[in-house]
């Protein structure tokens, strides 16, 4: 019943932000102009503004937030410790870096394709690596070890950049951004995030009993392989779709699904479905936030807005539990 | 069920931890193994949970799926998350037989309460698993591990963290689960205990099975000397 009041109260949050982004932006329009636009009609400018550029942005941010919230949730619950997060294991890394690499080589058109490729390559390379010995320490050691290497060789793109203007294009790719957002991102995102979801829906009854540990789950019945490899493919393509539009943003998968847990309780089952909802609700919030305040001279960076909003609230939590 | 254990052997790379373990575990028996740390009472409770890779035959089910409605197991380290509450751990011990995304029946609901029952822990079935003592914690694995309903119950030192009222509790359930037309199979360290609830022994050194008999033949003044080091008054050789 309780989680009942959660799934409906965040999905009527989710969809209140939404409406509510559509009204936010550098142009001032009335909400029910930008309505009208929405479904074509009125002035083109509008159409325009309504249809190419404030719902794909909004759209993204959910679909976005989605997959990280999930990740996140996944992640903490295969191995239970709730600083799993995609950032920590290298998802974002491998995905960053691939993105980095088509940016470095001025192939724009192919940092989509780039991001998502390592990511995969990352979560292939952590089932291998972790085939040893397949569970949560596995794959934490392996998940760490894959994203460091990733970060390093991402450093060392951005030093040997060519010039000033090309590193700074590469930092403030990284930092995270919703302001190029377009209806095919919006396509591209939603599909690889929809798949990576559903990965993670199967996999999340198999993680409320994985809770007991990998020796008595195992006893009643759930394969670690076949969970790991759902849980690794899911992540890869939420994280991977959403670094590829949008840069790394960091923290929501954390912070977003260890608040759930705290509100809701800890049934991966239930904080998998919720987190997604969760993640989408902070993220198009933060877009919103971001539209507002930013001047046209100096945008603000979804990535770093993401985590100084999320960690004075996180240690807010953290405290609170200790 | 009668479990049935052919030349079981298990290693860890190059070093083997059992050897050719071969016995049989009758039903309505609870057989408890003994023996000195290191000796693979884990590690052949774990080859028959199918945890481990072993050479050797086990009349057991070797779908993942029937193994896991056969047996259950309660492992030494048994945990679970602190937030989550103890009738929902319990509950998870119907996996095997309502899947991952079944709804718990009405029977599974009584088979759950009378879990709790047995482990004496109604009192507290809606409190979180991190509010419990180590003790308590045990018992609700114990329960957990009941609510399966397998014809073969596999527990590992599950009287450990208890103290001497719950040791004889728990004890006094797993010899009535085993009496109720189930096979219950416990690795202890207390030899007493032991000797008082088991119908059969099993003693293991070094990986070998070298006892399999009834409590008094089993450990007898030479077996104890042998494994345990010590005498049948208890005193260090």
């Amino acid at each position: 019943m309780r989680l009942r009041v959660w799934y409906i109260g965040l999905c009527l949050g989710l969809l209140a932000c939404l409406m509510g982004s559509l009204f936010i932006g550098p142009t001032s329009i009335p909400f029910r102009t930008v309505l009208d636009g929405l479904f074509g009609r009125g002035d083109a400018d509008i159409i325009t503004i309504a249809q190419e550029v404030r719902l794909p942005r909004a759209l993204l941010a959910a679909i976005i937030g989605a997959g990280l919230g999930a990740s996140g949730a996944a992640l903490q619950g295969f191995t239970r410790n709730p600083l799993a997060a995609p950032g920590l294991l290298g998802f974002s890394a491998c995905a960053a870096f691939g993105a980095v690499i088509a940016l470095y080589f001025g192939l724009d058109h192919l940092v989509t394709p780039a991001a998502i490729g390592l990511s995969l390559f990352g979560a292939i390379a952590m089932t291998a690596f972790s085939r040893r010995r397949p569970g949560a320490a596995g794959l934490v050691l392996a998940g760490i070890g894959i994203g460091a290497l990733a970060t390093a060789l991402t450093g060392l793109i951005m030093n040997l950049a060519p010039n000033p203007w090309a590193l700074s294009e590469l930092v403030y790719w990284l930092m995270g951004s919703l302001k190029n957002a377009d209806l095919p991102d919006v396509y591209l995102s939603g599909s690889l995030t929809l798949i990576g979801l559903t990965f993670l829906l199967i996999c999340s009854p198999a993680l409320r009993v994985l809770g007991l540990g990998e020796d008595t789950a195992q006893s009643l019945g759930i394969s670690i392989n076949r969970t790991q490899l759902l849980l690794v493919a899911g992540c890869a393509l939420c994280i991977g779709a959403g670094v590829a539009v949008a840069g790394a943003i960091g923290f929501v998968g954390l912070f977003v699904p260890h608040i759930l847990r705290f509100l809701t309780g800890p049934d991966e089952a239930h904080l998998i479905p919720l987190s997604a909802l969760g993640g989408a609700v902070f993220l198009v919030l933060i877009d919103m936030l971001i539209r507002a305040t930013s001047g046209p001279g100096t945008p603000l960076y979804l990535g770093i807005i993401t985590s100084l909003i999320g960690v004075p609230f996180f240690l807010w939590l953290a405290w609170r539990e200790m | 069920m009668t479990l049935t254990l052919k030349n079981i052997s298990v290693a860890y790379g190059d070093k083997t931890v059992l050897h050719d373990i071969s016995a049989e575990a009758e039903t309505g028996q609870l057989i408890v193994i003994v023996g000195p740390n290191g000796s693979g009472k884990s590690s052949l409770l774990k080859a028959i949970t199918g945890l481990l890779p072993f050479k050797g035959q086990t009349n057991l089910p070797q779908t993942r799926a029937a193994r896991s409605r056969a047996l259950a197991y309660l492992a030494q380290d048994a945990t679970a998350p602190d937030g989550r509450l103890v009738r929902d751990i319990i509950a998870l011990g119907r996996t095997p037989h309502i899947g991952r995304l079944g709804k718990r029946t009405e029977s599974d609901q009584k088979i759950i309460h009378d879990s709790l029952l047995r482990c004496d822990i109604l009192d507290f079935a809606d409190r979180p698993f991190g509010s419990l003592s180590g003790g308590e914690k045990m018992r609700v694995h114990l329960a957990r591990s009941f609510a399966t309903q397998a014809p073969l119950l596999l527990a590992d030192e599950p009287i450990t963290a208890l103290d001497p009222y719950y040791q004889l509790a728990v004890m006094d359930a797993l010899k009535a689960y085993a009496a109720d037309g189930r096979t219950v199979i416990a690795a202890l360290h207390d030899l007493t205990l032991a000797q008082k609830y088991a119908d059969r022994i099993w003693v293991l050194k070094d990986g070998r099975l070298i006892q399999n008999g009834t409590a008094d033949k089993a450990l007898d003044a030479k077996t104890l000397a042998h494994v345990f080091r010590i005498r049948p008054d208890g005193s260090r050789l």
